[in-house]
């Protein structure tokens, strides 16, 4: 019963961050809804006895991602956002109805009248046990995203600092 | 709670992202929208996980916690493209940018 009251509470939080973040036109304020939108994510993940993620979540999401797209928006569109102009793009009624479709497609599956599978009254997801996973079999993985966020950093850097063309009059023709 | 629950849950927070990704003309919300979708389909992960046969195998944290760490990456990456074109365009609206050309 409890679990109940706590699923409907944090999905309405989340469908509602969610639908904030992506309908205001404040983008700052956009942020911080989408930043409720994680927070209860991290709440569905507990619930689903995934405490770590929930932690991750909460420490990649809020803590780096939100602090990142508040500085892209501080240095880049004034804060208060787009005031005044269109704020949806031109057909923004064909991606809504696409949006429609593609939700009624994703729950033709989940209205079919299939047994639900029982759920795990009690799962032991140590992070001790995550760890050893990610050493044993998982460590190639690892290496390889270890790799990709080197290679995301420098990319980042890079483009961020912008291409600085080199002067025509400068050029040896 | 049984799976059902969380499966369209996730499928209403994926199309409200898509929902956001179609609509709307700031490029730094589209890019908010993608989270959200990546988001949605880390919790149909962790949902399959618990209702899965054998939750010890932990594969859907695993997978869960590489799609965040690819995702992390992939908005750094992002926005530093979104900061890129806002110095040769001034602006963040997508549908001001439609040339590939230097002007």
């Amino acid at each position: 019963m409890s679990e109940q009251i706590a699923f409907w509470m944090l999905s309405a939080i989340a469908v509602l961050g969610a639908l904030v973040a992506v309908r205001k036109r404040n983008l700052i304020h956009g942020v911080f809804a989408l930043l409720v939108f994680f927070a209860g994510l991290s709440g569905l993940f507990l619930l689903l006895l995934a405490e770590f993620i929930a932690a991750v979540q909460i420490l990649v999401y809020i803590g780096a991602v939100g602090v990142l797209l508040l500085f892209a928006i501080m240095l880049t569109e004034r804060v208060a956002g787009d005031d005044g102009r269109r704020m949806t793009s031109r057909g923004s009624f064909w991606g809504l109805v696409v949006a429609v479709a593609v939700f009624a497609v994703l729950l033709l599956p989940a209205i079919q009248e299939l047994p639900p599978p029982e759920a795990a009254q009690a799962i032991d997801p140590s992070v001790k046990e995550l760890g050893h996973k990610l050493m044993n079999p998982y460590v190639v993985t690892l290496e390889v995203l270890a790799l990709l966020l080197t290679a995301a950093l420098i990319g980042a850097v890079t483009a961020a600092q912008g291409v600085r063309m080199p002067k025509e009059e400068n050029s040896p023709e | 709670m049984t799976l059902h629950h969380y499966l369209i849950l996730a499928a209403v927070l994926f199309c409200v992202g898509l929902m956001g990704a179609f609509t709307r003309r700031n490029a730094i919300v589209v890019l908010f929208s993608v989270e959200i979708m990546l988001n949605a389909a880390n919790l149909n992960f962790i949902a399959f996980w618990r209702y899965s046969d054998n939750p010890a195998l932990l594969h859907g944290p695993m997978f869960t916690l590489f799609a965040i760490a690819v995702a992390a990456a992939e908005v750094a990456v992002g926005l530093a493209l979104v900061i890129a074109v806002y110095r040769h365009f001034k602006t963040v609206d997508l549908e001001s940018m439609d040339t590939l050309r230097e002007e």
